[in-house]
């Protein structure tokens, strides 16, 4: 059995070992081997390739870049997807548009540990792949699974924009395969995680299997929902989204950021304005509250969009 | 606990209410899903409601021999909290603009303050799907969605055409299913192509039918019209007769012709009145322009011409359409009473029966007189004009058929 934590080291050890070009940046990523333990004995296995760096982000992403020009494929690890905001300058002013400036391509990967978990409070809990997808020049990637963990992270190294990488926290441990991967799905595609014909719930990252258990559920009151897992948010699959609504004629989405805009917001825009004609029922989305994200366990487990209340507005949506 | 009201079902395409003549529980009762509980009787037959869902009878606020419509709630169930989280009965579903902002706040708490039941006691009707209440401002037998209208569009139907159809989805809505499985059942009877003549027809109808029409209607003695005709060289039809006396009461009084655009009249601009003339599968309306302005023997020709060009269906372009009501002479079928819609962009259609010899009482001979009569009918948007109106006008009409001369 692999892990998703796993599956993302496997993927840093396999890119360190195929190309001399990659390298791994970050605060503790070395002997200590990472936060989260996401590089743990890679700095012995590769030495000189796995580096420690201060604690500063915007530093961080910089000298990243100024490799990348070089030559190099970075692979940069925030500690949580919060901090990289101290970094951000770098990533949206200066990576994002320097092949469009220059015709120099910028093949940086940005790890963000993103999305909560119980207890992690409202530094360390943030989901920001919205945020990112905003800015042209950028690919954001959200893997839901162990295997996508794996093989999105590698194609993140091989690609040469540079790549936001949001690898969801609550998934590290919970989350086994029984083994790697061989092939995967090229990235800007989604995957229907499960086939229904009620209704379409696209979703990404952890919200997946909150989504899933969801369907199950669903299942025993003889409703087949329709689960779009989109792996990358940015190229976002809108054919896959726009196929599977016209198949069921009803659309929920849901993810684990904010309201105010966002991923769910641009799913139900797309929609609405190109597949209007394939609707049975308004589109709807599902979100987390619209605070900072609640420390207690409690309060978070209510903040966040969770197999219940998922549940909820689905079959509100199915009344329709 | 949480109270699911039980619903009086539909019980078959045309049943509206029912009475109730057995309640086989009382309070405080375990009853299923599928159980009989209440016993009621339709003109057609005896049946039996079932509660949405199982749990505990509380409140029936149905009484024994009573009748309640459709839709209304007979009782209630008690169901856990978490039965009805599962039936999506928890919360009640909030209004757009409050969904919207508990999306946007987030923090309200959804299942605060905004319970489903119904006061115990209301008969209120609700609309159903599946047995459980349904948000009415959501759906409706008459919503149409997206997704339908796209079909709909597709296949060059309109609304009018689901009228046949009875929807299974949310309050009685068709769902693209029940829609399909319309269409399918049509491919086993004989199809054939509506002419186009047939289709604008019914599409010139079905826009006029968007109104409120109304109709009143009034006797006339013809004799003095068919005497009048006899000696004339010209010999009018009844129809121009009832053409004439329609124009010249429009032009004494054009208001009842106007059109409601918005919260403003439309008033005529020339007393053109038109005529209906049958044509293959469907109906012509030739007009006649300034028809006030014309005495009736003037207008003879020109009305042949237009009803042999209308029969032909070669009406040149300017001999149809701005007219600001019709005249339809039904009793050429031989009827004598029929509510013609008027045409879309008119207010008004004045209708002629099929005349017939009637005795009339002559007060001062002390006997019956044979006379002839037909039933002279207007139709109008009753957003116009009202019965009051209508009447007047359709006196004067009358008034100038009885006196032919001043035709």
């Amino acid at each position: 059995m692999i892990t998703y934590l796993e599956a993302i080291r496997e993927a840093q050890a396999k890119a360190l070992a195929d190309n001399p070009h990659v390298y791994i940046y970050g605060q503790d990523v070395g002997a200590f081997g990472g936060a989260f333990k996401a590089t743990k004995n890679l700095a012995r296995e590769f030495p000189g390739r796995v580096l420690d760096a201060p604690i500063s982000e915007d530093a961080i992403i910089g000298s990243a870049i100024g490799a990348a020009i070089e030559g190099m494929r970075p692979i940069i690890e925030m500690q949580y997807a919060d901090f990289s905001t101290v970094g951000f300058n770098q990533v949206v002013n200066h990576a994002a548009t320097l092949f469009w400036r220059t015709e120099v391509p910028c093949p940086i990967t940005i790890r963000l540990p993103s999305g909560g978990t119980s207890g992690s409070g409202p530094f360390h809990s943030q989901s920001m792949e919205g945020l990112y997808a905003t800015y042209p020049g950028l690919i954001v990637m959200t893997p839901a699974t162990v295997e996508d963990a794996y093989s999105m992270l590698l194609e993140a190294v091989n690609i040469d924009d540079p790549v936001i990488f949001c690898e969801h926290k609550y998934l590290y441990y919970h989350l086994k395969a029984d083994c790697l991967p061989t092939e995967a799905l090229p990235v800007g595609k989604a995957r229907i995680a499960r086939t229904g014909r009620d209704v379409t719930v696209v979703t990404y990252s952890a919200m997946l299997h909150e989504c899933l258990a969801m369907a199950e559920e669903l299942a025993a009151e003889k409703y087949e929902v329709e689960v779009v897992d989109l792996r990358s948010i940015k190229p976002l699959d809108t054919d896959t989204i726009l196929a599977s609504v016209a198949r069921t004629g009803r659309l929920l989405v849901v993810g684990e950021a904010w309201p105010w805009g966002g991923v769910t917001a641009e799913v139900v825009a797309r929609v609405a304005a190109e597949g209007f004609a394939l609707l049975d029922a308004p589109p709807r989305r599902l979100n987390a509250k619209d605070t900072p994200i609640p420390y207690h366990p409690n309060l978070w487990g209510t903040h966040r969009p969770t197999a219940q209340t998922i549940a909820r507005a689905t079959r509100e949506l199915l009344r329709l | 606990m949480r109270q699911i009201p039980i619903i009086m079902p539909q019980l078959g395409e045309s049943i509206a209410e029912a009475t109730i003549v057995n309640i086989a529980v009382s309070k405080g009762d375990a009853i299923d899903c599928g159980q009989g509980i209440i016993e009621v009787e339709t003109n057609k037959a005896v049946m039996e409601v079932t509660p949405p869902c199982a749990g505990t009878v509380g409140e029936i606020t149905a009484v024994e021999g009573q009748s309640y419509s459709v839709g209304s709630v007979l009782g209630y169930v008690e169901v856990t909290e978490e039965e009805a989280e599962r039936l999506g009965l928890a919360a009640a579903p909030p209004a757009p603009a409050a969904d919207h902002l508990a999306d946007e706040q987030g923090a309200i708490d959804e299942t605060s303050g905004r319970a489903n039941s119904p006061r115990p006691g209301s008969a209120q009707v609700q609309p159903t799907v599946r047995g459980l209440p349904v948000p009415a401002h959501a759906s409706g037998a008459s919503y149409m969605s997206p997704r339908m209208k796209a079909r709909m569009a597709e296949l060059g139907l309109h609304a009018a055409d689901l009228a046949g159809v009875a929807g299974s989805g949310a309050a009685g809505r068709v769902t693209i299913d029940d829609f399909e499985k319309f269409l399918e059942g049509l491919e086993h009877h004989r199809v054939t192509p509506a002419s186009s003549m047939r289709v604008a027809v019914a599409d010139a109808m079905r826009r006029s039918w968007t109104r409120p029409i109304a109709a009143v209607a009034k006797p006339v003695v013809l004799d003095p019209l068919l005497a009048h005709r006899k000696q004339a060289a010209s010999k009018p039809g009844p129809a121009l007769y009832a053409l004439r006396a329609l124009g010249i009461a429009l032009a004494e009084n054009s208001a009842p012709a106007g059109r409601l655009v918005g919260d403003r009249i439309v008033h005529p601009a020339s007393i053109d009145v038109g005529f209906a003339v049958e044509a293959e599968d469907g109906v012509l309306v030739p007009v006649l322009r300034n028809v006030d302005a014309s005495p009736l023997a003037a207008l003879v020709d020109r009305y042949n011409e237009l009803v042999e060009l209308a029969r032909q269906r070669r009406l040149p372009g300017n001999a149809t359409g701005g007219s600001i009501a019709t005249v339809t002479n039904f009793g050429t079928f031989g009827l004598t009473w029929a509510t013609p819609i008027p045409l879309p962009e008119q207010t008004l259609v004045l209708g002629l029966g099929a005349g017939k010899i009637v005795p009339h009482w002559n007060a001062e001979a002390g006997r019956f007189d044979p006379a002839t009569e037909a039933n002279l009918t207007l139709s109008f948007d009753h957003r116009v004009l009202d019965g009051g109106a209508a009447g007047r006008l359709l006196v004067r009409v009358a008034d100038l058929l009885a006196n032919p001369e001043q035709l």
